[in-house]
């Protein structure tokens, strides 16, 4: 599962710098001209959402622990805040929180649970997937494949026998696809599946978000 | 087209090449551990140490190994084990008596701990008379007769089919040598089959080449000195479970119920360690090396408490306290008697002497600093070297013969070069 996000990532990589390099032969052509057209609109879009995170991957549960449940369901958060240029190529900074993973047991009558999160601080990189279809009109221009790679800071809480609360970074990386509906002048509503993947700390997890994507500012 | 192509190539090559390779080497052998040597007596073990040329097997193994017996104590039970130092690789075997066998057969297996080549070994101890193999008899052997191990060896788990012959050459090196192993043994990262700082590791490190150890002291929450290298939970040292962080953070008790080391072991407090090293090894050094900030109390407690259970076992065995930075020797300084607490100094030698410390230590990347240990070692400090991992410098430092011990990940190296050097 794991490989194939990665591929898919590194897919998502090769048709984003294929664009850009069309982006920029259209470019050249365009220095031909004696009076260049005028560049924007610029846009900063933030991006707020929430929705259904699950877990997918191992997790280790302490053999000592009897009468256990394990819960690998989230509820994640998101905040994205990126500028879209007058290209393809969109570029911001997501951070968030996520629930990884929650355990609880028994030791000897004692009760244990250990809680996993982990809030991401990445760079990102999108793109809308108009340039498939070749128009611009396209329901395709409403697609997006999102990817970005950054740290991400894993907090585990301890509850048993006292509390340890502990933070740990990891570098990791992430990939994302999303369909956005406009439902203002500024306002869009959008349905994104994603990819978290905590590498050094071997946490990743997919989640399932309805967002809310507003263009804050234009110039 | 020309695109399209090229992203399919793209395509191709991260399929190939995405995959990340998980490393193993499985110990392809499950040892009896039968109490006693059977047919291998004392006698029998003792002439079979040595160092040995290598005819059949020497592309796998080089030219001239080195065989060594070790043993480990259980109650009244003991465990022997023969170990073979190739050189090679850092190669080793781990084999013990077959007590089936009617001869001298020795099964096991063997391993490199710079990948992750292992197999089968199986022996047999035969003495060549007037250019012939026969079974060997110690009460027979005549001064001309030649000890010789005939075998067969695989790749892995595969029967052993390849050819091993192994001719005694000469004895082993008899200088005294520290030969101390990192971590209570080895690094869990050269995938030997049971953890660093463990237990387990412990009682491998004879059979590992070691004649000593160096272990890695921490306090928990509630002040318990463990055994833990780094200075957090992670997934390089323990199992995964949730839990990060500074290990300082949990609780003995914590630690103990719901964290596990790679390989499935506890973490042991240093009472468990030390208590395994006075009953059930022969080391001769354990080196504790201090990665804790705070008070010595506890530990030189603890230190004096084994020591004084090694005299009562009547054994030959050190328990140092080192000294790797300026804070622990604050610390040490900050004791209110420092009776009977040998200290072991990594720092430069004026440190070393002020504090009456009756080793010294200083790191290999310094070089041989032959005036400086020569000086040392003329006011009767003793002087090893840390910690060296690289062959062909621990043949150099072996062969200068300055130092009266080196601290390696690859005690089996050490051992090698140590035992086969020609005095």
């Amino acid at each position: 599962m794991m490989i194939h996000l990665r591929i898919l990532v590194w897919i998502t990589c090769l048709l984003i710098s294929r664009s850009v390099a069309n982006a920029q032969s259209v470019q050249r052509t365009d220095t031909v001209q004696l009076t260049p057209p005028p560049r924007g609109p610029y846009n900063f879009v933030m991006t707020v959402g929430s929705g259904l995170s699950f877990y997918s991957t191992h997790l280790g549960v302490p053999a000592a622990l009897e009468q256990t449940h394990v819960s690998r369901f989230g509820v994640p958060a998101t905040l994205r805040m990126m500028w879209y240029p007058d290209h393809r190529l969109r570029i911001g900074l997501e951070t968030g929180w996520t629930t990884m993973y929650s355990y609880r047991g028994h030791v000897s009558g004692e009760p244990a649970h250990v809680y996993v999160s982990l809030v991401p601080i990445l760079l990102v990189f999108s793109m809308p997937m108009a340039w498939l279809s070749g128009t611009e009109r396209s329901i395709a221009r409403r697609f997006a494949a999102t990817v970005g790679t950054g740290v991400y800071l894993n907090h585990s809480r301890l509850d048993y026998l006292g509390t340890v609360l502990t933070n740990t970074n990891s570098l990791g990386w992430m990939a994302a696809g999303s369909y956005t509906q406009p439902i203002g002048r500024r306002l869009r509503v959008a349905g994104e599946l994603k990819w978290y993947d905590a590498v050094a700390a071997e946490n990743a997890a997919f989640t399932a978000e309805v967002q809310l994507v507003w263009r804050a500012f234009s110039w | 087209m020309k695109s399209v192509i090229y992203f399919l190539l793209g395509v191709l090559l991260i399929l190939t090449g995405s995959c990340r390779k998980n490393y193993e080497a499985p110990v392809p052998y499950a040892f009896n551990n039968t109490p006693g040597a059977g047919h291998f007596v004392p006698s029998v073990r003792q002439s079979m140490e040595g160092v040995y040329a290598v005819s059949d097997g020497a592309g796998q193994f080089g030219g001239q190994v080195v065989l060594k017996w070790t043993y480990l104590l259980n109650g009244a039970d003991t465990n022997h084990y023969l170990s073979i130092f190739t050189g090679t690789d850092a190669g080793y075997f781990n084999l013990e008596g077959n007590p089936k066998a009617d001869s001298l057969v020795l099964n096991g297996y063997w391993r490199k701990l710079v990948n992750t080549s292992t197999g089968l070994v199986q022996l047999t101890v035969k003495s060549k008379h007037n250019g012939r193999l026969q079974v060997y008899d110690t009460n027979k052997l005549e001064t001309a007769d030649t000890l010789v191990l005939e075998g067969l060896y695989s790749n892995d788990k595969a029967s052993p089919t390849q050819k091993l012959t192994l001719t005694y050459r000469r004895p082993l090196n008899s200088r005294p040598f520290s030969i101390m192993a990192h971590r209570s043994g080895g690094r869990t990262s050269d995938l030997l089959p049971v953890s660093e700082n463990s237990v387990e590791m412990i009682k491998l490190a004879s059979r590992l080449g070691a004649t000593g150890i160096e272990i890695d002291v921490r306090y928990t929450k509630d002040g318990v000195p463990i055994l833990y290298h780094d200075n957090a939970l992670n997934l390089r040292l323990i199992q995964k479970n949730g839990l990060t962080g500074p290990i300082e953070n949990y609780t003995y008790e914590q630690l103990n119920t719901l964290v596990r080391l790679v390989n499935g072991e506890k973490i042991p407090t240093l009472e468990e360690a030390l208590e395994t090293v006075v009953t059930n090894t022969s080391l001769s050094l354990v080196w504790l090396d201090t990665k804790y900030i705070g008070p010595m109390d506890k530990v030189q407690a603890i230190q004096q408490k084994y020591r004084q259970k090694a005299i009562l076992n009547r054994r030959n065995l050190r328990i140092i306290i080192g000294l790797p930075t300026t804070e622990a020797v604050d610390q040490y300084k900050a004791l209110a008697n420092k009776d009977n607490t040998p200290i072991l100094c990594e720092l430069d030698t004026a440190i070393t002497r002020s504090l009456g410390a009756r080793i010294w230590a200083p790191r290999w990347t310094l070089g041989p600093q032959t005036q400086e240990v020569l000086a040392m070692k003329a006011e009767g400090t003793t002087v090893f070297v840390w910690t060296l991992d690289e062959p062909k410098f621990i043949q150099e430092f072996v062969s200068q013969n300055n130092f009266d011990g080196i601290l390696s990940n690859y005690s089996s190296v050490v051992a090698y070069y140590h035992y086969s050097e020609q005095q």
